[in-house]
Formats: C-alpha cells, sequence, structure tokens
C-alpha cells in the first residue's frame, strides 16, 4: 500500500487544479473525498473554500498527514475540469495507479487552450450574435464584432501584465463604451446602448454568478457568500467602467442620446 | 423565420463562449444548443406574456435539466453545459441601463430598471436551483436506459 502522504498529495494537487479551472467547491471536495477513498484512505476529511483546500488523512495514525493549499482564482478552463472529472472517475473505477495517475494529471494541466486568434474571433463573434440578439441592427452586429476583437486583446494584454481583476473589468467597460461613444459620433445610424449591452457580454460575471449560486445549493455558504460578492463588485466595476465615458461626453458637449 | 435566426445567434454567442472558458472541443455544439434552447425559451416566453422574470425563470431551469441530461449522457460535469448556456440570459443589459438612468438623472427608470435587473438575477437563482431539485436519479436512470 502505498503511503498517505504519496496519495493525499495527488488528490490535492487534482483538487487544486480543478478548483483553479472553475469547478464548484462540491464537485471538488467530492472528487478529493473518493479519491482518497479509492485508495483505501478511510479517515480522512477535507474542506474546500473558493481559495484554499484544507486535507488531513489518518489523523489517529503514525502516518499523519495534512495539506493546506492557496488556490487563487485563475482563469476558467471548463477542458480541464472535464478532464479531472474522468481521471477521477477511473482512479474511482480502480483504473489507475497512483503513477498513471500522476502522469495524467500534468497531461491535464499542460491542456492546450484555444490558440489567440481564435479566441479573439469567438469573442468577436459572441459580442455580434448578442447584438443582434438584443434587437440591434446589423451594422450594429458589424461594430460589436470589431469592438470585442478589440475587448479580447486588451483582456489578453491585462493577462499577460498581471492587472488585478477589477482594474481590468473596469478599464475593458471603459475601453467598450469610448469605442462605442466614437462609433455614434461619426453619425453612423447607430445606437451607444446596443453596442455597450452586446459587447459588455464576455466581461459580465456570469460565471462567478452561477457558481455562487450552486454553492449555495449545496450548503457551502462561505464560498458562495464569495462568489456572490465578487459578482456584484465586478458588476458595480462594469457600471463605473461604462457610466465614466458617458459623464466626461456629456460635459463636452451632450453627444451621447 | 424570426424564431431560427434567433436560435442560431444564440447558439452562435454560447458557441463563442464555449471557446473563451476553453470548452472541450466535442462539447462545443452541446454548449451552443444549451445556449440556443435557454434562449429560445426566454425569447417565446417574453413575446407572449411581456414578463421577463417568469420568462428567464423558466429558460433557467429548462437550461439546468438540458445541462444536467447532456452531462449524464455525456459524461461530463454539468457545469461546461451550464456556464456556456446561460450567458445570454445574463443582465447584462439590465446593469448598463440601470446605470445610464443613474447618470442621466432620471430616477423613476432607475429605479424600475434596477429592481428589475435584481428580479431578473433572483429568477435565475431559481431557475438554477429548481433544476437542480429534481433528484440525480432520474438523471442516472436515462443515462442507464441510453446505455442498454
Amino acid at each position: 500500500m502505498a503511503h498517505t502522504k504519496e496519495i493525499l498529495t495527488l488528490a490535492v494537487e487534482i483538487a487544486d487544479t480543478m478548483l483553479r479551472s472553475g469547478a464548484e467547491i462540491y464537485r471538488v471536495e467530492d472528487s478529493v473525498i473518493r479519491i482518497l477513498e479509492a485508495y483505501g484512505l478511510e479517515d480522512a476529511d477535507v474542506y474546500v473554500l473558493s481559495n484554499g483546500i484544507f486535507a488531513s488523512a489518518n489523523e489517529n495514525k503514525e502516518d499523519a498527514c495534512s495539506m493546506v493549499r492557496h488556490v487563487p482564482m485563475a482563469s476558467i478552463h471548463l477542458s480541464r475540469v472535464a478532464a479531472l472529472n474522468q481521471l477521477t472517475r477511473d482512479i474511482c473505477d480502480h483504473k489507475c495507479t497512483i503513477e498513471e495517475a500522476n502522469t495524467r494529471l500534468q497531461e491535464c494541466r499542460h491542456l492546450p487552450s484555444y490558440s489567440h486568434i481564435i479566441v479573439l474571433l469567438s469573442c468577436g463573434l459572441a459580442c455580434a450574435s448578442f447584438c443582434v440578439l438584443f434587437g440591434g441592427s446589423v451594422m450594429e452586429a458589424l461594430f460589436s464584432f470589431c469592438i470585442g476583437v478589440a475587448e479580447q486583446f486588451f483582456l489578453f494584454t491585462c493577462q499577460r501584465h498581471k492587472v488585478s481583476r477589477f482594474l481590468t473589468t473596469v478599464y475593458a467597460s471603459v475601453l467598450i463604451s469610448l469605442l462605442s461613444i466614437f462609433v455614434v459620433i461619426t453619425g453612423l445610424p447607430v445606437h451607444h446602448d446596443k453596442l455597450v449591452i452586446a459587447t459588455i457580454m464576455p466581461i459580465v460575471p456570469g460565471i462567478v454568478f452561477t457558481t455562487a449560486i450552486r454553492d449555495f445549493y449545496n450548503e457551502d455558504y462561505l464560498s458562495g457568500s464569495i462568489h456572490l460578492i465578487d459578482a456584484l463588485l465586478t458588476a458595480l466595476c462594469i457600471a463605473v467602467g461604462v457610466s465614466l465615458p458617458i459623464v466626461l461626453f456629456r460635459y463636452l458637449g451632450g453627444l451621447v442620446q | 423565420m424570426n424564431y431560427i435566426i434567433q436560435f442560431f445567434l444564440a447558439m452562435a454567442a454560447s458557441f463563442a463562449f464555449g471557446i473563451l472558458f476553453s470548452s472541450p472541443r466535442r462539447e462545443l455544439p452541446f454548449c451552443g444548443i444549451s445556449g440556443a434552447i435557454g434562449w429560445i425559451v426566454y425569447y417565446l416566453i417574453t413575446i407572449h406574456s411581456g414578463n421577463t422574470v417568469a420568462a428567464c425563470l423558466a429558460a433557467t431551469f429548462i437550461l439546468t435539466v438540458f445541462s444536467r441530461t447532456m452531462a449524464v449522457l455525456r459524461q461530463n460535469p454539468a457545469t461546461i453545459y451550464l456556464l456556456s448556456g446561460i450567458f445570454p440570459l445574463v443582465p447584462g443589459a439590465g446593469i448598463y441601463y440601470t446605470v445610464y438612468y443613474l447618470i442621466t438623472g432620471e430616477k423613476a427608470l432607475f429605479a424600475a430598471k434596477g429592481l428589475e435587473t435584481f428580479e431578473i438575477a433572483f429568477a435565475i437563482v431559481f431557475g438554477i436551483i429548481f433544476g437542480f431539485a429534481i433528484p440525480q436519479v432520474l438523471f442516472h436512470k436515462l443515462g442507464s436506459m441510453r446505455k442498454k
């Protein structure tokens, strides 16, 4: 039988990557417990927060072991969640030794994202589709596409320079609002509101909000509250960012509607 | 005809969001379909009754059930389909109009929009909760039916 420490490390590493990639708290806790059970550790406890993991095993025996992890919020990567879910499933079916599991975990960590070009274009596509869904014209959709691409490019730049999430949100919404105002100023038949509501969709806190609800549903109240506050603050940042250019231009001459 | 256009646009938007969140390539079409189903339910109810809150509640509920069904059928976490699909329903427009009326000083419209945004957010909350309240056993049955 393998060492307690080895098993616990594997379980916690898997949990760490899952949490980073955007899995909900309940799934992470459940996976750790199942993995530990599958490898024959019976006396184990795990507590997962939205940005931390606490786990211990075999507390009453000689090889007692416990681990604490700090997991900062990172970008959503659903492929990793899916792959790790499959890995956990295989471990529970005893299809996978610890060594194999470790190799597969490394593979999961290096799962590629889509290339930057594809992400840029799909952000544009999403904004353009939303524009028409929310009642915009074809021309507005075209401009949304361009603003969406610019926005995603800006988000990539912020990510590279490690700008804090809230500032990124504020800057991105200022950018969106400014670009939309410039389009309106040119005199083309477009509406500022249609452009903005379509192009803020990629930064709207839909994910954190959904995660918060699911945390509350699974009775993880603390993580749920953290996610909910995150969602509210992000919404506030968007509101501030979008309104700044509008206020500015109203003072300068009331160009916006 | 209009419905078909709406359906495919919502599908394209959710598909693109699937890419933004790096969903697995094979699941992207299903992310798209989940978004399209949610939106079309929302759209139909809004047009026929004008009640956006009820529409959001129903759409989120159906979206959640669809995501869980897909999760069982395709052996993936429901999160993948739910997160991409829910975006068309998130009240981004509500946030914008609320703040717009605030800075233009139209207090009554501001209050109305702000309230509506919160109501929609709560509708989404309860839609998801009702969707998850259906016992997992039923979904497992569905999964085992398919395997036979």
